[in-house]
């Protein structure tokens, strides 16, 4: 589980009946929730990878994985922990790199306009699917001006109202495609719930995190590679790498460490 | 505001295809965030009148949930003295952002008409419901003969 929130700090311990528990554990909440967005925007500015060398430096482990990650990728780009970092980490690397690549975005822009019919059997209603599906366009069509909308692109990605339209959308697609392959992704799905239940439960509300299943449904809907660089506990000295759909060509390069997702930029393209 | 532009489109959609257990909605024109209308029943005993109720949207929706107050008073396990609902479709841990207003209607009306004693908000309705449904059909009606609106005529 990503962007756990800490639910059991500041509240009274001893009993009071006045006092409505709920209500102060849910206040308690909008507190945390507003310190983590007050202190990181949804997508933020990219600086250099060195940049962690600082936050782990009484961290052995931690230390020996940024030194690899340092001889693999430049800069990083952090993204608000908010439990829609995948998504939103996706989408800002994948729509920044098409920027560059017109003839991909064209064919991307595509597999959208394909895809849609697809959501529309899948049971989502039709005003709003198509609500989200044009603010979605909107900001893939900024993608056809190039490198010169590098700036507008990232002021979509900071502006709630677009942001987190593309966060809903990638949700959706990554919730048709599980139950479209319902078979094969039951298998990774703990507990006894469908995937129909898992999808409304874990992947269509906002906020909630993802896991590989999500990961692996949406770069396979999309038809786009990406490599996760894994940064946790694990003894190995290498930030160890997964492909998402295994033997993709990699088009988004992300950090997970536990909880959360960043962009990555590797040394050769920038 | 991302808001303001999936409440219209959600209001022409609702006032077009109206529902028939949910009328007269009234929106303030300068604040769309802020709905009423008239909760009509289908099932005994709330058929025997209609309940407001109000709909806020918060300014970001549709990414976090409506919240929905009975601005009617009734006799219903599921709504409390002050009007407020338990309604998980509008909870903060299952809204879904793809729902649609009509949806959460819907499953008012649903509860509403079949109540729900397993998760009450008022115990002690729901023990009545469960153990002398007479009874709670009985007070429930002459409740919703007190205080309810009268139904709209078609």
């Amino acid at each position: 589980m990503e962007d756990k929130k800490e639910t059991q700090t500041n509240i009274p311990t001893e009993f009071n009946p006045d006092l409505n528990q709920d209500e102060l554990i849910m206040q308690r909440h909008r507190e945390i929730e507003k310190e983590i967005w007050e202190s990181t925007s949804l997508v933020c500015e990219k600086e250099e990878l060195s940049s962690l060398e600082a936050e782990y430096i009484t961290d052995e482990v931690y230390q020996g994985k940024v030194k690899d990650l340092l001889r693999k990728y430049r800069y990083i780009r952090r993204t608000r922990p908010d439990g829609n970092c995948f998504y939103r980490a996706f989408a800002y690397a994948y729509f920044e790199s098409l920027l560059n690549h017109q003839r991909e975005y064209e064919s991307f822009r595509e597999i959208i306009m394909k895809n849609k019919s697809s959501l529309m059997t899948s049971g989502f209603s039709a005003v709003t699917l198509e609500d989200f599906h044009e603010t979605f366009m909107e900001v893939v069509d900024v993608l056809s001006k190039g490198t010169s909308a590098q700036d507008e692109l990232f002021k979509l990605f900071n502006d709630q109202g677009y942001s987190n339209y593309v966060v809903v959308y990638l949700r959706l697609i990554t919730s048709s495609q599980l139950q479209l392959k319902a078979e094969f992704y039951q298998n990774f799905i703990e507990g006894d719930r469908t995937v129909a239940e898992f999808c409304h439960q874990e992947v269509e509300p906002m906020y909630k995190a993802s896991d590989h299943i999500h990961i692996i449904a949406l770069s396979s809907a999309l038809g786009v590679g990406i490599r996760v660089r894994y940064m946790d506990r694990g003894q190995s000295t290498e930030a160890i790498a997964h492909d998402f759909p295994e033997g993709s060509h990699v088009h988004v390069h992300l950090l997970y460490r536990p909880g959360h997702y960043d962009i990555l930029y590797p040394i050769d393209t920038n | 505001m991302a808001a303001t532009r999936r409440l219209q489109k959600e209001l022409n959609d609702m006032r077009v295809h109206g529902l028939k257990c949910f009328r007269d909605i009234q929106v303030d024109e300068s604040n769309i965030l802020s709905w009423t209308g008239l909760i009509v029943p289908e099932n005994p005993p709330f058929n025997k009148g209609a309940f407001r109720i109000e709909i806020n949207f918060p300014a970001e929706y549709p990414f976090k949930p409506p919240k929905i107050n009975f601005k009617t008073k009734i006799y219903h396990p599921n709504i409390d003295e002050k009007g407020q609902v338990c309604l998980p479709i509008i909870s903060a841990e299952n809204w879904k952002p793809a729902t649609k207003t009509d949806q959460v209607i819907q499953a008012l009306v649903a509860l509403v008409n079949d109540p729900e004693p397993e998760h009450p908000l008022r115990a002690e309705l729901a023990e009545e419901y469960l153990k002398d449904r007479k009874k709670f059909f009985k007070l429930a009606e002459e409740y919703t003969k007190k205080h309810s609106e009268k139904r709209p005529a078609d």
